[in-house]
């Protein structure tokens, strides 16, 4: 009971669990039409997942300042290129919640006349772009990583580098692709938060360009992935030192 | 209407809390303090916001042209409360955990009274969740009025349990002020010989005085009467015991929620529990 009190006091622990339900509906609701389930079990599931979402809209109202101010904070960071793509990342996440606002606004019935589909194609749109930018944000941290540890992989022996005069250019290429692979693995195991952060981004990724018609896959598989992403959130609350700062 | 205002299991402090006092508090996310005070707010100002509606609404009813704006304050109030249905439905192992906690005051009467008060709460938000799974049309064939008038009458007696505690922070209060005044009449009167005003001490008017006093002295005392006393409105009209109107109501709730939201701004002012 205590774990309990101490997760849900957190701020975004609610909203996340809420997000992992609703995702969660998504795919019972596809499971559930596959396997030839009746109209009515349909309906509710699509009525508690229609309530989560407006409730989650809700919770959400003044998420757009605040990553406005996440924003402003991230202009202080020392490194350039993170500087850029976190500041960038939570200025699309601010007009995304906006977008989200506007949504809301339209679905309770404030401003009825909001045209949901315009409104909702460019939330994703931001959405998608975040998203991007944190995944390339993601990408140069793993390079940093890989080329400090191949740096420090060079300076202990250099007998490894003799191995790369292959026979011919092709098997060469396929060695340092080898090497490469097993380098980004070595890396991301000893970096859970990182891992975590990529898988996260990973799926969220299937989101959008799921919605906005760019790859186009089934409702499952979108619940899937976002019950995903929600669960491995959830540990970043439930454990911080998985957050990737 | 019943609404719970989520102030009082706030009681509940952390095991843990940050040692190193960061000034841009009210901006801080790091501490795990600070994520949820914030987590409160929101939901206090969602009920502030609620309420405002209901007040609103009730005062443009009867105005003509005003139709379209009455049923959009009135939209606002029902996404405002089904939003905070959803956002409560974990509360009731807060109720649970802060019942557990009350129970080792060392007051007998702050013990009884605050234990009896989480513990009603806990089965408001019981009643509350089972209302949310009705409303979401999870459960069809819950009987809506039944658990609503449960839900009311528990909310109703953990407001008297609190109102009874704030009554005995007073009452005490009161007696040491009234055996403070009689030493020191006792050693003025020995000393200087006077004719002093005593006699109003005992009757009514002087009683007043004696509790204004201490409630002006003790600003958690009084935010926790005023706060209680509000929140009392709703359940009074829901059960028939004191029919007001929507207007009484919003008013009461809007109180009662500045109350929280100051509280949530100023630890200080918190009740003690």
């Amino acid at each position: 009971m205590e774990t309990w009190v101490r997760f849900s006091a957190q701020s975004q622990a609610k909203e996340r669990l809420f997000r992992a339900a609703q995702y969660a509906c998504a795919l019972a609701g596809d499971t559930l039409r596959r396997n030839g389930a009746s109209a009515g079990v349909l309906a509710s599931v699509r009525q508690l997942e229609a309530h989560l979402s407006l409730g989650r809209k809700l919770l959400r109202l003044g998420s757009s300042a605040e990553a406005l101010e996440a924003a402003k904070r991230a202009i202080h960071l020392s490194d350039m290129v993170l500087r850029f793509c976190v500041t960038l990342s939570h200025l699309n996440r601010a007009m995304y919640f906006a977008c989200d606002n506007v949504l809301w606004a339209g679905k309770t019935g404030l401003v009825p006349s909001v045209d949901q589909e315009k409104w909702s194609q460019r939330s994703f749109r931001y959405y998608l772009f975040a998203l991007v930018v944190n995944l390339s944000r993601d990408a140069y941290e793993i390079r940093i990583l890989m080329e400090r540890e191949a740096g420090g992989k060079r300076a202990k022996g250099s007998e490894n580098g003799r191995q790369l005069r292959a026979d011919n250019g092709l098997q060469q290429l396929g060695l340092r692709l080898q090497i490469q692979l097993r380098l980004l693995i070595h890396v991301l195991r000893n970096n859970p938060p990182l891992l975590l952060d990529v898988v996260k981004n990973t799926c969220d990724l299937f989101i959008p360009l799921d919605k906005l018609g760019l790859y186009k896959t089934n409702p499952g598989f979108v619940g899937l992935c976002g019950l995903t992403s929600s669960i491995l959130s959830i540990l970043t609350i439930l454990h911080p030192w998985l957050k990737l700062k | 209407m019943v609404e719970e205002s989520p102030g009082v299991s706030s009681g509940y402090t952390q095991p843990w809390f940050c040692p190193s006092r960061c000034k841009p508090h009210h901006r801080c996310r790091n501490h795990s303090r600070c994520r949820r005070t914030k987590n409160r707010a929101v939901s206090t100002f969602m009920r502030a916001i609620q309420y405002t509606c209901m007040l609103l609404s009730y005062l443009i009813e009867h105005k003509a042209d005003k139709e379209k704006l009455v049923m959009k304050l009135k939209q606002l109030e029902s996404s405002m409360s089904s939003g905070r249905k959803m956002f409560r439905l974990g509360n009731m192992v807060h109720a649970l955990v802060a019942a557990r906690r009350t129970t080792q005051l060392p007051d007998v009467v702050p013990r009884f009274c605050l234990t009896a008060s989480n513990l009603t709460r806990a089965l408001y938000f019981i009643c509350d969740a089972v209302l949310w799974l009705k409303s979401v049309g999870l459960q069809p064939d819950v009987d809506k009025p039944k658990w609503r008038n449960w839900a009311t009458k528990c909310y109703y007696f953990s407001l008297l349990m609190n109102l009874a505690r704030d009554w005995y922070e007073i009452s005490w209060r009161l007696e040491q002020a009234v055996q403070e005044k009689k030493t020191k009449r006792n050693s003025f009167w020995e000393t200087h010989n006077q004719e002093l005003n005593c006699e109003k001490c005992d009757d009514l008017h002087g009683f007043f005085l004696r509790l204004f006093q201490i409630l002006k002295r003790h600003p958690p005392l009084l935010l926790d009467l005023v706060k209680n006393l509000c929140d009392l409105s709703g359940p009074l009209d829901a059960l028939g015991i004191y029919k007001t109107n929507a207007g009484v109501i919003g008013f009461c709730g809007i109180l009662s929620s500045l109350v929280g939201i100051l509280t949530l701004a100023s630890p200080h002012l918190k009740l003690q529990q």
